[in-house]
């Protein structure tokens, strides 16, 4: 397992004791951080299509290449340690020409989208696209029809368009490295090469966790949210409202962003996606579980509350005003307060509400009712 | 909790979750971690990967022990053997921090003097870990720098909970492990804000913050803040208001918990709730505890309301209102205002007003000195900010006790080992524990009505070792009927070796086969927790229809193979 080695980026303290020169200026590089990282820290946007800062270095994009003093080819950035007194250009007509060719034959092995009425990219947007728009990529090369192939799979949530795939592996490596389940991996030769699953069995029936870091990771949609699929939608819509904020499962509080769209549900708003924040950022570093991710659709459930009951003379419950809910409230507790004291109430709050909220409820316990009787219901 | 705060002067965890990969050593105990953290549980294979020694010590082989370089698979119940026996070695060996005990604790000679009865030799007879495995763990643990002990609801969820949490506090208070990065003592929260809630004062013996109820100036502060006189008394604790349910509670506000599938021995307290005179619930969905209500009040979910949560590594992070909630439904907050301002009239109190989650932050800030540094409008700004955070300056709190413990000194506490309540006897042979799986979450409200979960995993199921299936003519997929004491329940047997010979597990989340019919209700001597963890039941099959095919697909659990084996 040592040779997956998370790539660490060294701490700010370590002593910065190499020099190197940067686009003819010299700077101070850490010892073991890489080309790229040392780039990025002096704002040079090097291009980059495999590269993820929680992954060991796969070097297989190639379109972080730079050049480097001695080295008579481009070399990739994102897999080239920093060395003293080592000389790199991140950018000169070279590696302008090399990146223009580089991204000319991957849109040759993608689909025409735009032939197709389609917006490239999944749910999420296509960094290819993105970035060959970036540099002025030739669009018109002659298409190859790819003849990667993907599989049935009867999984809720993870769908795979082989077609957009470039085969940087940022997918199968995150599912290695961070989630360590290896439940996909590149397969097949040459240009037949894929994303699968052992025997080509459903994402269900694998080792799978349905974290969906796969589709996080993907550069292209080729990894992709398959509740869109399913329900119709290929390719990136722009998400007309973003809110960060805090998943509602577990005690990690991960970070994440609802991608809203306001106007659905009579204007009340649905939740299209959740998204992980940048890795880096949060807590969470980018990453999500299979509840956090897509554990939602409860939000819209046709089975929510929607107005307040009352329990009937009969037994049954029914719909009553928030006034008179209210009303029957305040004389129940009462009643008990009047009948048997303070000390015969008990009030459970939630661990899965608000701290406001679990606020309230203490105060209300305390001092509007008169009694200590509060605990949440996670009590341990 | 009680057993963190009385130990170190602050219940929670004391490092950070982005440490974690940079440990060394991490003892991983009573926690499934893959399951209910997962994202806490990819940073521990992180560490794994770089090289960092994973010890696990659960009574289950979980997904976790494939990564572990040793798995302690101890009966359920007998952690106070394990954690003392890995004391006594600590102690035996010398590999005690002596520096740190003399300047930083206090009771060191008792604990000493009590691990010294308590041998590997004799542990391994009781806890069925091999004495080697535990001296080599309490080796590993000891002399690592940067090791780090992590646990959850299998260290708190006993009749000797506190005491199990005493035992790894002092382990950690022998070897110094405390008040630097990768390191300490961590209670990994199980709900996105447990630790909020607990912040807030949500508990029967402190206003938020920690502070006593019972202290005469807490309380006298808190009765000028709020302009009303206040009970000085503590209360009751949850297990106990349960057992008090339908006697000497009459009344009842439940706001955000199902306690009829979430609290142990379900069915008895189903009967005491009979004896409420009136219940209120303030809800999402209609859950089981909806049965026994008498007026049920619409909330709001995450998505649809402001506020904060704060996770286990004591960082206050926003939750922002995305979208309406439906119909009539209103925000808990907006919720209890309204309940707490129509009581305050009728008894002639002072209206509360807030004109939202911020100003209610500001309030509770005020008052406690923890968090007095925290505000919505700095958490915008900044992201979240961990507590202790005192002044608006203060950069929040990575990690706990540097430069000395917070109680000013750390407290061992010696423990003898007490069995759990009820073991398994002839009539019952089997010890069951409960416990929660990736794809569902506690009562299931939420996680059973989307598609993708539900299919993972459609039914619930009881783990059973294949020797005790065989014995019960019991194949992989079977209906089977779970018999305790208190009740019974129906599921389907997946036949593991995941689980000890002699244990079954079941998880909580099934309202169908609750598997809180079948728990004990004593609770922990000091907080009252119930043992979830251990009791005894029976196991016996039910001649029915035969079970769908893909019950488990894809399960972790499910191994027809040999043991999985550890690497030694």
């Amino acid at each position: 397992m040592s040779s997956q080695n998370p790539k660490r980026v060294p701490e700010e303290a370590s002593d910065p004791s190499l020099s190197v020169t940067l686009d003819g200026e010299t700077v101070d590089a850490r010892p073991g951080e890489t080309i790229l990282e040392l780039a990025e820290r002096h704002g040079k946007d090097i291009p980059t299509l495999c590269h993820d800062p929680r992954l060991a270095p796969a070097g297989a994009c190639r379109s972080c290449l730079v050049e480097v003093e001695g080295s008579r080819r481009l070399i990739p950035s994102c897999a080239t340690p920093v060395a003293d007194g080592q000389v790199v250009t991140t950018a000169n007509d070279r590696i302008a020409r090399h990146q223009k060719v580089l991204l000319a034959l991957y849109l040759a092995d993608q689909p025409d989208f735009a032939a197709r009425g389609e917006t490239p990219g999944g749910a999420q947007a296509c960094e290819l696209h993105a970035m060959a728009d970036a540099v002025g990529a030739p669009t018109d090369w002659p298409k190859m029809e790819p003849l990667r192939v993907g599989r049935e799979d009867r999984n809720p949530y993870v769908q795979f368009f082989p077609e957009a795939c470039i085969l940087c592996a940022r997918c199968t490596r995150y599912c290695a490295e961070i989630e360590s389940v290896s439940a996909i991996s590149l397969a097949g030769r040459g240009a037949e090469t894929t994303i699968a699953t052992a025997d080509d069995v459903s994402l269900l029936d694998s080792s799978c966790e349905l974290c969906g870091g796969c589709i996080d990771v993907c550069p292209t949609g080729a990894m992709t949210e398959k509740m869109p699929v399913t329900a119709g939608r290929r390719g990136h819509v722009e998400p007309e409202k973003v809110v960060r904020t805090t998943c509602n499962y577990c005690g990690v509080g991960c970070q994440m962003d609802l991608h809203v769209e306001p106007a659905a549900n009579d204007g009340r708003g649905r939740i299209e996606r959740v998204v992980s924040p940048e890795a880096g950022t949060t807590t969470n570093d980018g990453n999500l579980c299979v509840k956090g991710r897509f554990a939602y659709d409860f939000v819209d459930h046709e089975d929510r509350l929607t107005t307040p009951l009352i329990r009937a003379e009969d037994g049954s419950l029914r719909e009553a005003s928030w006034d008179e809910a209210l009303a029957r409230t305040v004389e129940g507790l009462m009643g008990v307060h009047e009948r048997h004291g303070a000390d015969a109430l008990a009030f459970v709050s939630s661990s899965r509400c608000t701290m406001e909220e679990n606020y309230l409820v203490q105060k209300m316990a305390r001092a509007v009712f008169g009694t200590n009787n509060v605990h949440q219901c996670a009590a341990t | 909790m009680a057993g963190l705060v009385t130990t170190f002067g602050a219940g929670a965890m004391t490092n950070s979750i982005g440490e974690i990969r940079d440990a060394d050593v991490l003892f991983v105990i009573g926690s499934n971690t893959t399951e209910a953290h997962p994202i806490i549980a990819m940073e521990m294979k992180r560490a794994v990967h770089r090289g960092a020694t994973l010890i696990v010590a659960d009574p289950r082989s979980i997904n976790l022990t494939s990564f572990a370089s040793r798995h302690l698979k101890l009966r359920p119940g007998t952690d106070v053997w394990l954690l003392n026996a890995m004391a006594h070695v600590i102690c035996a060996e010398g590999l005690v921090d002596a520096d740190f005990i003399e300047t930083n604790t206090e009771g060191f000679d008792a604990v000493r003097e009590t691990v010294a009865r308590y041998t590997p030799e004799e542990a391994e007879k009781v806890t069925g870990v091999p004495a080697d495995d535990i001296r080599w763990a309490a080796r590993a643990y000891a002399t690592t720098p940067k090791a780090g002990i992590y646990y959850t609801l299998g260290i708190t969820e006993h009749t000797h909970g506190t005491d199990n949490v005493y035992g790894l506090a002092n382990l950690v208070l022998m070897t110094g492990h405390l008040g630097k990065p990768s390191a300490g003592m961590n209670p990994l929260r199980g709900q996105n804000n447990v630790q909020g809630a607990n912040d807030a004062g949500a508990t029967p013996i402190f206003y938020p913050g920690y502070q006593r109820v019972d202290d005469p100036e807490v309380a006298a502060r808190y009765e000028k803040s709020w302009g009303v006189p206040l009970p000085r008394e503590p209360g009751l604790n949850l297990n106990v208001m349960m057992k008090e349910t339908g006697r000497s509670i009459r009344g009842m506000f439940v706001m955000g918990e199902d306690i009829v599938l979430s609290e142990p021995n379900a069915g008895a307290l189903e009967e005491r709730m009979n004896g409420l005179e009136f219940l209120v619930i303030q809800e999402i969905f209609l859950n089981e505890t909806a049965r026994f209500a008498d007026v049920i009040l619409p909330g709001a979910c995450f998505a649809e309301k402001d506020g904060v949560f704060t996770n286990s590594e004591r960082r206050v992070q926003r939750v922002r209102k995305a979208v309406e909630p439906p119909g009539q439904a209103k925000a808990d907050w907006e919720a209890v205002l309204a309940l707490a301002n129509a009581v305050a009239e009728k008894r002639g109190l002072t209206p509360w007003r807030y004109d939202g989650p911020a100003a209610i932050y500001a309030e509770m800030a005020k008052d406690a000195d923890k968090f007095a540094g925290i505000s919505h409008d700095r958490v915008d700004r900044e992201g979240g900010l961990q507590w202790p955070c005192t002044s608006p300056e203060h950069p929040g709190t990575r990690f706990l006790h540097e430069g000395g413990v917070l109680r000013g000194k750390g407290l061992f506490t010696a423990i003898e080992y007490r069995p759990s309540v009820e073991l398994a006897d002839p009539e019952y042979p089997l010890v069951l524990s409960t416990g929660r799986t990736l794809y569902h979450y506690n009562a299931a409200t939420q996680t059973r009505r989307g598609v993708g979960l539900a299919e993972k995993q459609p039914v619930a199921f009881c783990e059973i070792h294949p020797a005790d299936a065989r014995a019960r003519s019991i194949e992989q997929g079977d209906l089977v009927e779970v018999e305790t004491r208190r009740g019974k329940v129906a599921c389907r047997a997946m036949v593991s070796r995941q689980v000890r010979r002699g244990c079954i597990w079941m998880p909580l989340h099934f309202a169908e086969a609750r598997a809180n019919l079948l728990t004990v209700d004593d609770g922990d001597i000091v907080t009252q927790t119930a043992e979830y963890k251990v009791c005894a039941a029976k196991v016996t099959r039910v001649a029915e229809q035969p079970a769908e095919r893909d019950a488990f697909p894809g399960s972790f659990y499910a191994v027809a193979g040999p043991e999985q084996g550890t690497i030694h």
